[in-house]
């Protein structure tokens, strides 16, 4: 008995050091392949207070002031571009009211927090339920796609970047819907993969990829990424493509949320979604 | 009162800036391991730990990745013990300091410091990455950082240095 003790003693240190790496096991490994996000919404407030705070220190404050303008009247913008309306026909009835309304409206909000150095990258903004923002809601930045919303609070919310082994996107080529995905694997924080894109497709490297129809989350003709490189794949029919995203993800700091208006209407309509 | 201004400076040009160079996706350097390399060498083994603990917790909480910084701290803690048992400092120990280049010499330093940092680096991107491993670029972050972090180890240790001359 007076062994054991004495061993215990003796070896305090590292049996104090193997309990607080099972509670370091508990927390790596119990808040799951977003452990990022979850911790930063389940840490609720003050962590992200901690990451506005650090990003207020390291940015202009007129700079940000300018931005914050910039980025209510590109929303407005926005909000009237043709592209993102549904026109109602006049030639036959006389309407008195409007003549468009806008399906899509884009909330500015700031990054506060963003990773892009993983296999699971996620970035935290800085609005929340409070704005009407929920999660599967797209995000993009003024180059292009950023992401998807996973979840929000009432001030903040964790969007799924691209960047993220998890997102899969459908492009649109040429104003041609490709019905493949788009993925990240995990190999270069530029670039995405398209596979299955057949070798009689006339596409080039340097064409423009866009959002299109084939989403409630984006409009249609928000830029994606261009190719960068066409491989063809060897005994198959297939090239490998690899997309140059648009968004420059190590120096994203300010974004949109796309809410779809009628998203909650059109939804149900479509087979397979009642 | 000047080591826990010292501590706050270093932990607070982690989170302030080194978190945020923003440089390349392969260089995230973690600059504020040198506290615990440097802690004196008669703090008992068994605050060594629970200073690890507390450290790595408070870098978590600033980058958001639970448990992550706190692991590598206390590996890194016992990994310093480990080769600090190899290296003969019963003198400094008397004497109460610290372990750095100006008490215990550049060479042995140098050496521990080498390990200390790389294999810290190599293990916190190894759990940061844990379920999606790229090998490749795994080593090409910890090396880079860990070149990073070394170089301004150094500097610090060679401005301790050239103010102990004067």
């Amino acid at each position: 008995m007076q062994r054991l003790l004495a061993f215990i003693e003796h070896n305090f240190h590292f049996i104090l050091f193997i309990i607080l790496q099972i509670i370091c096991g508990f927390l790596i490994f119990g808040l799951n392949p977003y452990q990022q996000a979850v911790f930063s919404h389940s840490a609720a407030s003050v962590t992200a207070r901690s990451n506005q705070f650090s990003a207020d220190l390291t940015s202009y404050i007129d700079l940000k002031e300018q931005n914050i303008l910039l980025q209510s009247q590109v929303s407005e913008q926005f909000k009237n571009a043709p592209n993102n309306s549904f026109r109602f026909l006049q030639d036959t009835i006389d309407v008195k009211d409007s003549s468009s309304r806008p399906l899509f409206e884009a909330i500015p909000a700031q990054v506060i927090y963003n990773t892009t150095y993983k296999a699971n990258n996620v970035f935290v903004i800085n609005k929340g339920t409070d704005n009407g923002i929920r999660k599967n809601m797209g995000v993009v930045s003024s180059e292009g796609v950023a992401g998807i919303v996973l979840r929000s609070s009432a001030k903040y919310s964790v969007a799924m970047s691209l960047l993220n082994t998890d997102m899969k996107i459908i492009p649109n080529i040429n104003d041609q819907e490709f019905f493949t995905e788009m993925v990240w694997d995990n190999s270069n924080p530029h670039t995405m993969k398209i596979v299955g894109i057949n070798k009689l497709e006339k596409i080039k490297e340097g064409d423009l990829v866009y959002t299109g129809r084939s989403s409630l989350l984006f409009p249609p003709g928000i830029p994606i990424g261009s190719i960068a490189k066409l491989t063809p794949k060897p005994n198959s029919q297939y090239f490998d493509t690899y997309i140059t995203t648009a968004t420059q993800f190590r120096k994203l700091a300010y974004v949109y949320v796309i809410i779809n208006r009628d998203e909650s209407l059109i939804t149900p309509l479509i087979p397979g979604n009642d | 009162m000047t080591r826990l201004l010292y501590w706050i400076s270093i932990f607070a040009l982690q989170v302030l800036l080194f978190n945020h160079l923003d440089l390349t996706a392969f260089l995230v350097p973690q600059i504020f391991i040198i506290l615990l390399i440097t802690l004196p060498l008669h703090t008992k083994k068994i605050y060594q730990v629970l200073i690890a603990f507390g450290l790595g917790l408070l870098a978590d909480f600033f980058v958001s990745s639970p448990g992550i910084h706190t692991s590598s701290c206390l590996f890194l803690v016992m990994l310093r013990m480990t080769i600090l048992n190899t290296q003969d400092l019963k003198e400094e120990i008397a004497n109460r300091l610290n372990y750095t280049a100006r008490n215990v010499g550049v060479l042995p330093f140098s050496y521990t410091v080498l390990i200390l940092v790389f294999f810290y680096h190599l293990y916190i991107f190894w759990i940061g990455s844990i379920g999606a491993i790229n090998t490749y670029n795994l080593l090409v972050t910890t090396l880079t950082s860990s070149v990073f972090s070394l170089t301004v180890i150094a500097i610090l240790q060679f401005m301790s240095l050239s103010h102990a001359r004067e």
